[in-house]
């Protein structure tokens, strides 16, 4: 992983990141840099501040501190030597390079007018590496198949952040626009047109509008564009079969929705969510949920053996819902709830 | 015959010399003005443009005439092809290695070096600034090369003809 940033990196963290040893270069999640403090590494959730001679340790004592001048050299680099060129990314607080890494940055923010104008002085970088895992949705997919329209079921995805929602949307693109539907009887259906709205760039990871990740050849991607108003116009200029989003949860994305589904178009959309439960506590999930806006919900948990993902049809999840307030029979509806189905840690995204 | 010949010799070479030292007074506003213009391509490539600096410099170099448009394309290459280089150790070795051929003085390069330690860190309204006071100052510099075009140019000229005239007297 680390062979893919290391173009980003000025000479000095290049030499002393390439003195890890080959699987933690592998396994790198993030390098955290921090101008005059410890250098710290991520990695499989954990986190280590990495010594002069290269070694990590969990004390920070010791641990090589990045200059001035490479953090100057750093910022540099990943803005191309043209700072000025990225205000919007500036106002964001991140900066999306080719790879789809995302490099957020911290430091003294400009104001104007109450509203954050940009960022200067910045003295904190938290590089994160992408990874794209191809095949991420190869068990999901078969499950949300909508045999008469020979397309997907309107889809919800329900996790909390770090479980793999968005890499599993990013495949779920994929396939659907390659046309690789990983069943027998759809093997002959052909690829339908996506629509990506990408508000914060981490779908597609767009790069002056094209796309990093392989998100597919019939696929169109808004990026960077608030998700109500960038489906709308996917909906009117781009004419998506399927639509895709990250992390609904505001009214108005609510409406677009009801919008797209009006029109006949999948909506394969995630939400932050610990659970359904949690979800129906939400009341723009809840609302669509009741609308029918979704065919099934799909709540996917981290665990040691990989991602594993529950499909369960939005109306069960409904009635379960209801069936919980009655307090009675949990044994209500389980020809509806899937057992958890899940993938092996080798190619867990 | 050979005296003579000598003669025409030194009076030829001392014509040249003077010569040349007047070009190199009418040389440098010129090249001043076109500094000045390819920095405002460059302002315009930042200001309207956000075109991101190596190909902003490319740009304004296709549009500026040598030698001064190496003293760009050489910035722009150099991040790439030096790898410990931050961009204002690629612009600054840029200024030094062309500055033989150009004709400008101290003043002009110190303000280049000091505009290529704030270009691409900060910015648009921060860049603009420092462009226009950049080429505030090569404006001042342009106008004293234009005094000193106007009185030295044409002394120079005659100069080198008079020492060769000197020289040949005392040698006869």
């Amino acid at each position: 992983m680390l062979a893919r940033v290391v173009h980003l990196l000025p000479l000095e963290l290049k030499t002393l990141l390439e003195r890890l040893p080959d699987h933690m270069q592998e396994q790198l999640e993030e390098i955290r840099i921090r101008e005059g403090r410890p250098l710290e590494i991520g990695f499989r959730g954990q986190s280590r501040f990495m010594m002069v001679d290269g070694s990590l340790r969990q004390a920070a004592d010791g641990a090589y501190k990045p200059s001035a001048d490479t953090c100057r050299k750093l910022l540099e680099r990943i803005t191309n030597y043209s700072l000025y060129a990225m205000e919007e990314e500036l106002k964001r607080g991140f900066i999306t390079v080719s790879g789809g890494h995302r490099i957020g940055l911290a430091g003294r923010t400009i104001l104007d007018g109450g509203m954050v104008r940009g960022i200067r002085d910045i003295g904190a970088f938290n590089i994160r590496v992408a990874r794209e895992v191809i095949g991420a949705s190869a068990l999901l997919l078969p499950k949300l198949i909508d045999r008469n329209r020979k397309t997907l079921h309107s889809t919800l995805i329900l996790a909390p952040p770090q479980q793999g929602k968005t890499t599993l949307v990013r495949d779920i693109a994929r396939s659907v626009s390659y046309g690789l539907w990983p069943t027998l009887e759809a093997s002959s259906w052909q690829g339908r047109k996506v629509g990506i709205v990408d508000e914060r760039s981490e779908i597609a990871a767009c790069v002056r509008g094209i796309p990093t990740f392989d998100v597919g050849p019939r696929t169109d991607v808004m990026d960077a564009c608030p998700k109500a108003e960038g489906m709308m116009m996917l909906v009117r200029s781009m004419s998506p079969e399927v639509l895709i989003i990250d992390e609904i949860g505001r009214p108005e994305d609510g409406e677009a929705i009801r919008e797209a589904s009006h029109a006949g178009i999948s909506v394969v959309a995630t939400a932050h969510a610990y659970d359904l439960q949690d979800a129906r506590g939400r009341p723009v999930l809840l609302k669509l949920l009741e609308e029918g806006a979704f065919t099934y919900v799909v709540e996917l948990k981290r665990t040691e053996q990989g991602v594993m993902h529950r499909v369960v049809p939005a109306e069960a999840a409904l009635e379960s819902a209801a069936a919980r307030e009655v307090a009675a029979m949990p044994r209500l509806l389980p020809h509806a709830v899937q057992a958890w189905m899940g993938r092996r840690r080798a190619d867990d995204p | 015959m050979i005296k003579l010949l000598g003669a025409v010799l030194v009076l030829f070479a001392g014509t040249m010399i003077g010569f040349q030292q007047a070009a190199r007074f009418a040389e440098r506003p010129r090249q001043l003005r076109q500094l000045a213009h390819a920095l405002q391509r460059l302002e315009t490539e930042i200001g309207y443009g956000h075109t991101p600096l190596p190909e902003a410099l490319e740009r304004t170099a296709s549009a500026t005439p040598e030698p001064l448009a190496s003293i760009f394309r050489k910035a722009a290459s150099g991040v790439w092809e030096t790898e410990s280089f931050s961009f204002r150790d690629s612009w600054e070795q840029a200024i030094r290695l062309q500055w033989e051929m150009t004709a400008m003085k101290k003043n002009e390069q110190a303000v280049l070096i000091r505009l290529g330690s704030t270009l691409g860190i900060s910015d648009k309204e921060d860049q603009l600034k420092h462009i226009h006071l950049a080429l505030l100052q090569l404006k001042s510099e342009e106008d004293a090369a234009r005094d000193d075009q106007g009185r030295y140019e044409k002394m120079w000229k005659s100069l080198g003809l008079l020492i060769a005239v000197l020289v040949v007297i005392l040698m006869v």
